[in-house]
């Protein structure tokens, strides 16, 4: 699988990299995008295809395995870990949300804005595109 | 900050005897005309592997520290060295370990760009011709064209290629990327990436793209002052390191709770604002009254230096 459909980085945010990588991949797992027995592409694949650091990407990658996400296996690429067989159901896909969605919560209520307000946005945002790069 | 502050993956402690620290600069002391302390005491070690960006404000000393270490500028005070050895005094088989590419490539403009790599190679046991090959035709450069009549994204392109020629062990790069566009960075920082990957070159660079640096710099140094006032991992630096703004009594009180280190604050106004790293990892938490913000690199490079 080409890497740049996997993973994509986003260079000027307080997320580091290796954080980015691993969400990445949980959403694609969440959504069935990715489903066991799927190859990952290797450290060096990623870090040559991002340009970014490969201790940054091995990093990603520990955590994936560690989080059950990914397998690794001997002398052959990772793949996704077989207990992910199909998406996740939307309940639990869209508490994948929610660390963002609170955070989203906080900052409007500090703003003092009418809930309505918000969502309203936050629907327009839906609506217009579909994921954020 | 007088220290240097070591984050995350500090440096690990190597032993020196066998030559395995390819930098290690202690009580470096460089002093301008009319200008003291450039480089005020600064000691400073870099690790086999690593990959560091240096990063300060205009006029901080960058260029300067990387010559001193570099041992083309000898210092009034302190030394620097390479591999174990005095960087001041490198035999042959020290030069050959060293990569350097200027900010202002200093090449000879009348020679043809093919026959100055075949200038140098002469200089050096190891020369990988695949790899300048592939460079010089990937890069776009034509071999017989007089370097002074290259354009300067093109004389820096070179620069760089006469740099990774022969393979070093540590490479210094000084505003590496300045003129070159956004596809040739990329394409420049995926060549350093393979350096890392195939040769587990040491890496230290200073720039002003941050975006860059970001993607390949696992480690970040601050020069200011005339010392390394920071030096950390940079996931350390985003996951641990939070710009709390509120009442002093609520910032005090969250540095307390949450075994805080205050790296700089400034009481002055209305609101105080205290950069502060939270080791432990457990993080205050925003309301109302006090507001606890991650930083990008950016922002973070910003408070650190004012």
């Amino acid at each position: 699988m080409d890497t740049d459909l996997i993973f994509s980085i986003n260079t000027g945010s307080p997320e580091p990299i290796y954080r980015q990588l691993v969400e990445q991949l949980r959403r694609r797992v969440a959504s069935g995008q990715l489903v066991a027995g799927q190859e990952i592409p290797s450290v060096r694949e990623v870090a040559q295809a991002l340009a970014v650091n490969p201790m940054t990407v091995s990093k990603a990658f520990g955590l994936m395995e560690a989080e059950g996400l990914v397998e690794r296996r001997r002398g052959l690429p990772m793949v996704v870990a077989a207990q992910h067989q199909k998406a996740m159901r939307t309940r639990g896909r869209v508490e994948l949300l929610r660390p963002a969605l609170e955070k989203a919560a906080a900052e409007a209520r500090q703003l003092e804005l009418p809930p309505e307000q918000v969502l309203s946005l936050f629907k327009a945002l839906l609506e217009d595109k579909g994921e954020t790069r | 900050m007088n220290q240097t502050l070591t984050i995350g993956q500090a440096p690990a402690f190597v032993d020196d005897a066998a030559g395995a620290v390819p930098v290690r600069a202690s009580g470096l002391r460089v002093d301008f005309k009319g200008q003291p302390g450039v480089l005020a005491g600064l000691d400073w070690t870099l690790a086999p592997g690593q990959v560091v960006g240096l990063l300060g404000r205009n006029g901080a000393g960058k260029t300067t520290l990387l010559e001193t270490l570099l041992g083309l500028r000898e210092p009034q005070g302190g030394e620097v060295r390479l591999f174990g050895q005095p960087a001041l005094m490198p035999d042959d088989a020290l030069r050959a370990r060293l990569g350097y590419v200027p900010q202002h490539s200093a090449l000879f403009e009348d020679f043809e760009a093919g026959d100055l790599l075949r200038y140098f190679r002469s200089f050096y046991p190891r020369w990988n011709d695949t790899k300048v090959d592939g460079l010089m035709s990937r890069w776009d450069i034509p071999r017989e064209r007089r370097v002074g009549q290259l354009s300067q994204g093109q004389q820096q392109r070179l620069s760089i290629i006469r740099a990774l020629a022969h393979e070093p062990d540590l490479l210094l790069l000084d505003e590496p990327v300045a003129s070159l566009d956004p596809a040739g960075r990329r394409d420049f920082l995926r060549e350093l990436v393979d350096q890392v990957l195939d040769r587990g070159t040491t890496v230290l660079f200073s720039t002003h793209i941050l975006s860059d640096l970001e993607r390949v710099a696992f480690n970040i140094a601050f020069l200011s002052r005339g010392r390394i006032a920071l030096h950390a991992s940079q996931d350390a630096l985003l996951d641990e390191i939070r710009l709390l703004s509120g009442p002093i009594g609520r910032l005090q009180a969250a540095v307390d709770t949450h075994g805080g280190q205050v790296l700089s604050r400034r009481d002055l106004g209305e609101q105080p604002r205290w950069l502060v790293r939270f080791a432990s990892g457990r993080l205050p938490e925003s309301d109302a009254a006090l507001r606890c913000e991650a930083l990008n690199l950016e922002d973070l490079f910003l408070e650190m230096t004012q």
